[in-house]
This record gives structure tokens, C-alpha cells and sequence, in this order.
């Protein structure tokens, strides 16, 4: 296939449309969902056409669903026994949840590294540590990594995470009992480093994990995380 | 009511939106539970076209507020509008479902032209109907009235009810390949118009 760019654009286009209008075959679906997560071009492209036939369906008259609706929604999310209001940090990172999602997302790391690991032993000094960074629904959206003697971390983005347009990430250590300790804000980019004031192994002693949270620019102001901590990740060490 | 004024109304809805959807990503319930009252009654009647059953609706509807409270943290404002987003969540999911049914479904013996026609509760508006008071804007219902007779029914039974090329085929008895040219030729002149009467607003 040879296309020129502007066919290309012009191919890709129809296609959005089709997606978004709905008559694509379920396997142009699939690929299409799938590409879109990984290249900001077709995903733009699907927003696009999405928000042009959005308004066509403000035409459909509403229908007041039946309560049960709600009220498995809030079951399901356990919504009745959760505070109205959880914007207060209060010692987020001490909840079980957190934690036992952690040993779960950091065990299937573990798993995935481990299997790539097999066959070839690294020299010691350039063993890696290796932090896998996902929301509540385990998807990785962040990866972090240093060799033990980096005095930074590389952080790679995977998916196009990046954080609401006037928000920021910020990279938080989480001592064993301690309160959450800033690594600073995540530069923008799909791979930045993070400067460590000392070598990698050493400033992670002691650190289980790692978690982001979203903060306004310049990151948080109490030096504490006060946005949502959106995705977090035990600390691997390949050594 | 002006256009102008329905477009501040919808522009409203949508700010309204947005604020309490980064609240929900702090995990305020009070938050999210405005957030289904505001939205719930438009998006069940939505999926509810597409799949034409109460209860996979139901289904659809829950599991889509449940994705909605995981990931409003990750919800961005400056890509698209709140409605956009809501509305393209759940029409996804609804034709997503409708799809793996229909080939969980199909009669491989049926062989031709004998596809019966679909039927579609006669309450309420036609999808064409729908489409030509399509949104609050009149620059949108202009772009609406541009599009000739095959690709208005084929775009509107699309959008509204989720039909395949093949079900529009058999549904409007017209070769695959017509249809499929008057849904192309449609979703372009829709571009061209609504870009054209986004840029003027």
C-alpha cells in the first residue's frame, strides 16, 4: 500500500466517521478501539467525529430509567458506606484498598518482568528497578524505572496518560507507615527523567511504592497529596 | 426558544457537567449522583434505541456510571465535552453489544433476499424525524436538511438505532454498495457543514 499522507488522512477520516456513526464492522471496531489508545492521531480523529454526531443525539426524548438503576450503580460501587465527601486526604495511602490493589497489580509486574527476565542475567549494577504504575482498573498508565546507581527516575507515560489540561502529576514515594513523600512533578512528555538526590537505590530504601496524584501546577501546595491519587504501584527490584 | 439562547442552555449543561465530573474523579458521591440525574434519562433513551431491550439497556447503562466513577479522575475537559463523552461511552458500549449478538445470531442457512424487515416501536419520533430537530442548534439542523433523501434515513437509522451497513441494506431494500455510498457521501457533507458552522459561532 502506498498512500500519500493526505490520502492517508482522508482514509483514516472516513473511517473515524464510520466508527463514530456506528456502522463499521465489529472488527474494524476492535482495531480501531485498540489503535486508538496507543496513537493520539486516530484517537483525535474518533474525538473529532464523536463530538460532531454528539449533538444529533440530543434530539433522542429522554427516558427516566427505573430506580433499580441507580441502585445497583451505587451497590456495585458500595456508594452507601463511603463518607459524601472524600476530597480530604486522610491518610489515603494507610486504606487496605490501596494497598491490596498494589500487591495484586505489583504481583502480575513481578510475573510479566520475571518471564522477560528469563534466559539472560544482568550485571548487578545496572539491575533495574521497575515500578508499574496503574489506576483502579490495573491497566498500566505509568512506568517508572532507574538502575540502582541512577540519581534519577525514568518515567515513561504508556497510552497517552496525561493529566487534565491545568493539572499536573505528582510522583509520591510511600514509606512502610509514613506519610506520602514528593519526588516532584512529572514533567510533561511520553519519557522524562526525575532528578533523585541521591542514587536510586538509596533513595528508595525503605519505600514500598510509588503513587501519582493530580495536583494543580507547580504541584501540591501542602506537601501532601490533595487531588486524587490516581494510579500507584509497588516498587520491583530486579536484583 | 432562540438558538442562541438553546446553545447557552446546552453550554451550560455541559460547564454544569464538567465541574461536577472533577469532583467525581475525587471521589465525591453527592457529585457523581447529580451527574446520573443530570445525564441518566438522555443516555438510557440513547442505548435504549441502539439494543431494544430494557434490560440489556439497564445492564449497559450501569456498567457504563460504574466506568464513568473509575475514570472520571482521567476525564479531559479541553478533549471533549462532557455530553460528548458520556454519550460516546455508552453508544460504544450499546453497538459494541449489539454487534457480538447479531453474529451470535446469525442463521448461516438464511440465504438471500428474504432478510425481514426490522421493526420499530411506533411511539415517538422516526429517526429522520429525530435527525431534522436534531440538537438545539440551528446551524446543525441547516447542515441536517443539506443531506439528499438515502443518506438522511441511512445516517439517521444508523446513529439512532445502530444499524450495520448490511441492516440499512436490508432494511431500506437497497443494494450494500448504494447504501454504503450514502452514508460516505453523508458523513462528508455533515463535515464540511458543521465545521463550517462551528467556525462561524
Amino acid at each position: 500500500m502506498n498512500l500519500s499522507r493526505s490520502d492517508r488522512r482522508e482514509r483514516l477520516d472516513r473511517i473515524a466517521a464510520e466508527f463514530a456513526l456506528g456502522t463499521s464492522s465489529p472488527r474494524v471496531r476492535r482495531r480501531l478501539s485498540a489503535i486508538a489508545t496507543r496513537d493520539r492521531v486516530v484517537a483525535d480523529a474518533l474525538t473529532q467525529w464523536e463530538r460532531r454526531l454528539a449533538v444529533l443525539a440530543d434530539a433522542v426524548p429522554p427516558v427516566t430509567p427505573p430506580p433499580r438503576v441507580w441502585a445497583r450503580i451505587s451497590a456495585r460501587l458500595g456508594l452507601e458506606h463511603r463518607p459524601a465527601v472524600r476530597e480530604v486526604p486522610l491518610r489515603w495511602w494507610s486504606r487496605v484498598g490501596v494497598w491490596r490493589a498494589l500487591t495484586a497489580i505489583g504481583f502480575v509486574a513481578a510475573l510479566v518482568l520475571g518471564v522477560a527476565q528469563l534466559g539472560q542475567q544482568p550485571a548487578p549494577a545496572a539491575a533495574p528497578i521497575v515500578v508499574v504504575l496503574a489506576g483502579s482498573d490495573a491497566k498500566p498508565a505509568l512506568i517508572a524505572s532507574a538502575s540502582r546507581t541512577d540519581r534519577f527516575l525514568t518515567v515513561k507515560a504508556v497510552g497517552g496518560t496525561a493529566p487534565a489540561a491545568g493539572r499536573v502529576f505528582e510522583l509520591w514515594a510511600l514509606p512502610q507507615g509514613g506519610a506520602p513523600r514528593s519526588l516532584g512533578v512529572i514533567p510533561a512528555g511520553a519519557i522524562v527523567h526525575m532528578p533523585l538526590a541521591t542514587p536510586a537505590e538509596e533513595s528508595l530504601t525503605n519505600i514500598p511504592a510509588l503513587a501519582v496524584s493530580v495536583e494543580p501546577p507547580g504541584g501540591s501546595p501542602t506537601g501532601a497529596p490533595t487531588g486524587p491519587v490516581l494510579y500507584s504501584g509497588s516498587i520491583e527490584r530486579m536484583y | 426558544m432562540s438558538a442562541e439562547g438553546a446553545r447557552t442552555a446546552s453550554g451550560e449543561r455541559n460547564e454544569r457537567l464538567a465541574a461536577l465530573l472533577a469532583r467525581v474523579g475525587m471521589a465525591d458521591e453527592r457529585a457523581f449522583e447529580d451527574v446520573y440525574r443530570l445525564t441518566g434519562a438522555h443516555l438510557y433513551a440513547v442505548v435504549l434505541r441502539i439494543v431494544r431491550d430494557k434490560s440489556i439497556a439497564e445492564e449497559i447503562l450501569q456498567e457504563a456510571y460504574v466506568n464513568v466513577w473509575h475514570h472520571a479522575g482521567s476525564y479531559d475537559a479541553a478533549r471533549a465535552q462532557p455530553m460528548t463523552w458520556l454519550t460516546s461511552i455508552v453508544r460504544n458500549r450499546a453497538l459494541d453489544l449489539k454487534r457480538r449478538r447479531e453474529i451470535d445470531t446469525i442463521a448461516w442457512d438464511s440465504g438471500d433476499d428474504e432478510t425481514p424487515p426490522i421493526e420499530y416501536p411506533s411511539d415517538g419520533p422516526t429517526p429522520v424525524e429525530m435527525l431534522m430537530t436534531a440538537a438545539d442548534s440551528q446551524s446543525v439542523r441547516d447542515c441536517v436538511e443539506t443531506l439528499e433523501g438515502g443518506s438522511k434515513q441511512a445516517i439517521a437509522l444508523a446513529f439512532f438505532h445502530g444499524l450495520s451497513h448490511g441492516e440499512l441494506a436490508a432494511h431500506l431494500r437497497e443494494p450494500l454498495g448504494t447504501v454504503k455510498s450514502w452514508v460516505r457521501r453523508g458523513l462528508e457533507k455533515l463535515r464540511r457543514c458543521l465545521d463550517a458552522a462551528g467556525a462561524a459561532e
